[in-house]
């Protein structure tokens, strides 16, 4: 049951949550709520603000523990786990406040994320030459390989968001949550990371994407899933959404 | 600041060839100096600072790569001493495996320690960092059948043939060759992917788990390594001044200096603490010299401190070097100032990809069954 990869044809980074409640102090921020996400697609999780996005990334990631409910990644538990393992089990995100290494190179924050495994691993050198070269690869793909000596804190907000996506890629996860990709970031970068979101998810990776930038979310994603007051009050292709009722009313306030 | 950050275009191949050079005519000075100091006593004043360089060098596993600071590791070096004199004079072990197992016992125990303290961050750490301290000095004061209390613990010496001279001049190598021991172990791990994971908890530790940073586990190793060496440089001062008392070696006081020693050093740099040490250690000598026992080396002490956090709060090589650079490299001035060309360069030789509103959207349509 454990370890079956070669078993299933079609992508198995399946991510689900089940019945996930939490409840901070008296608000309730998740409530119940399942979700099972698209594998190999891009997800889009929207919602009015303290609906509970934010809080189904901190519990699937590990960030904070869920009161009740489970969530499993490939059909294994993952529940309340540390969430450096969350990670290495193939989850990566961002998070709402872009959040980089501000007083390390750019070229450090990337290699910071590449996971060494065993003891000889740790203790070899943070500048091996297959690191950096992917490293490098990452930064260019993003378009800020010319400030690989840059100290992060330096660069401006675009480029910092350009750079916590890097960073999550270079630890090669199969599933990237981002938290706001498009948060205060101008219309052509906007474009710009939609672009590689979808060319990424091309290329193997599975997306959950929390997102208020309706423009965004309706032409990048496949999937929707629209959250209000702690769990999933619909979910479908954005042509669905856009019409239901329901949405209309919990999100536009119509 | 990490050495990456430096521009590589000055002069690739001769930076690490003078920096080779000065560490050689640096630990020559060092291995020298009892040579030149002329009378025993201005060795024992550089045995002092040594013990000091090992001490902040040490402290800086923890507080250098994590940014974790402990005013407690005085409890790490007060037990590495205790221990060290309690397993020669009641188990009876020659004096240097007495050392050393005193080190692997202290490190032992912080394991415990670390697992509890390392739970709690900022100032929640630094404080309960100084609890451990304020009890091991009263466990020790009232454990007097065995510690002696504040009448003192007398340690024999190693080497009872050796002149008292020679005595100091032995140690002085003995401190040296351990200051080496610690800054090769934290240059091994400064260069290695455990020391940048570290250094990414300093920066934010939330962010470095959701990179897949095993961080507890990586703050407990690293302060188990601190305690190690911490425990080792109390053993050896047991072994070379051959009398403890517990109010001197559990002293928060005295964990607060070596603190200072490392942040006015730079706790970024491998050579930080070890400068530090030098200019902390000889000061307070001097202040106890000229001013006997008078509160003012302390009053000195706490003005440096704030001094230092207030104007070069990453301590003096960088706040030196940065003013080499602005004064002999002006074209290197600023790291903006480099970027904003690189960045003209950059848009000139490559326009940036025009905004794209419509991405492939095709496959988008049918799907989500």
């Amino acid at each position: 049951m454990s370890a079956s990869p070669a078993a299933s044809p079609a992508p198995t980074a399946r991510l689900e949550a089940v019945g996930l409640t939490r409840s901070f102090g008296g608000v309730t921020a998740l409530s119940d709520a399942t979700v099972r996400f698209h594998p190999g697609k891009v997800n889009a999780v929207i919602g009015p603000n303290g609906s509970g996005k934010t809080t189904l990334f901190n519990c699937i990631t590990g960030m904070i523990k869920p009161d009740a409910g489970r969530v499993t990644y490939r059909g294994h538990d993952i529940t309340g786990q540390a969430p450096h393992r969350i990670a290495r089990a193939g989850i990566g995100r961002s998070f709402q406040l872009c959040r980089v290494f501000p007083r390390m190179t750019v070229l450090d924050n990337l290699l910071v994320a590449v996971c060494p495994r065993g003891l000889e691993a740790q203790l070899a050198s943070s500048r091996g030459r297959d690191d950096i070269d992917r490293a490098r690869g990452w930064l260019a793909r993003m378009g800020i390989d010319h400030l690989e000596t840059t100290e992060a804190r330096n660069l401006s907000w675009g480029q910092q968001k350009l750079l916590e996506l890097a960073g999550v890629l270079m630890a090669d996860p199969e599933t990237i949550l981002l938290d706001e990709p498009a948060g205060g970031v101008n219309p052509a970068l906007i474009g710009r990371i939609g672009t590689l979101v979808r060319e990424l998810n091309a290329e193997g990776k599975t997306f959950v994407i929390v997102e208020h930038n309706m423009d965004m979310v309706m032409t990048i994603c496949d999937h929707i899933v629209v959250f209000d007051r702690g769990r999933p009050i619909a979910e479908g292709p954005p042509a669905v959404i856009r019409s239901d009722p329901s949405v209309l009313e919990a999100y536009l306030g119509a | 600041m990490p050495s990456g950050s430096e521009p590589r275009r000055s002069a690739p191949a001769l930076r690490p060839i003078l920096r080779l050079a000065a560490i050689a005519v640096g630990a020559a000075l060092i291995l020298s100096f009892p040579a030149i100091a002329g009378n025993p006593y201005m060795v024992t004043v550089g045995i002092g600072i040594l013990n000091y360089a090992v001490l902040a060098t040490a402290w800086n596993f923890v507080g250098g790569f994590t940014g974790y600071i402990s005013l407690g590791h005085g409890a790490l070096s007060g037990l590495g001493a205790y221990a060290t004199a309690l397993l020669v004079t009641v188990a009876g072990l020659p004096s240097f495996a007495a050392l050393l197992v005193a080190a692997a016992l202290v490190a032992a125990l912080a394991i415990p320690i670390g697992a509890a303290a390392l739970r709690v961050r900022g100032a929640s750490f630094v404080i309960v960092s100084i609890a451990l301290v304020l009890i091991l000095v009263l466990v020790f004061q009232s454990w007097e059948s065995l510690t002696g209390g504040s009448r003192g613990l007398v340690v024999p010496r190693p080497f009872p043939a050796l002149h008292r001279a020679e005595h100091h001049r032995v140690f002085f190598f003995l401190f040296a060759g351990l200051l080496a021991l610690a800054l090769a172990a934290w240059w091994l791990i400064d260069r290695s992917r455990f020391g940048l994971g570290l250094k990414a908890i300093r920066e934010d530790e939330d962010k470095s788990e959701a990179l897949g940073i095993p961080t507890f586990t990586y703050k407990l190793v690293v302060f188990v390594v601190s305690a190690a060496l911490t425990a080792l440089g109390g053993g050896l001062y047991a072994l070379w001044f051959g009398d403890l008392d517990p109010v001197f070696q559990f002293s928060v006081l005295n964990g607060s200096t070596v603190v200072l020693m490392a942040l006015l050093g730079g706790v970024r740099h491998l050579f930080g603490p070890m400068l530090g040490a030098l200019v902390v250690g000889a000061g307070l000598e001097y202040a106890k010299l000229e001013y006997g026992d008078t509160p003012l080396h302390l009053v000195a002490t706490g003005l440096v401190l704030g001094v230092v956090v207030m104007v070069m709060p990453d301590g003096v090589i960088p706040a030196l070097s940065s003013l080499v650079r602005r004064l002999f490299g002006p074209r290197e001035a600023s790291i903006r100032e480099v970027t904003a060309a690189e960045l003209l360069e950059g848009r000139r030789r490559a326009p940036p990809p025009p905004p794209e509103p419509a991405p492939p959207r095709d496959d988008a349509a049918e799907v989500s069954r």
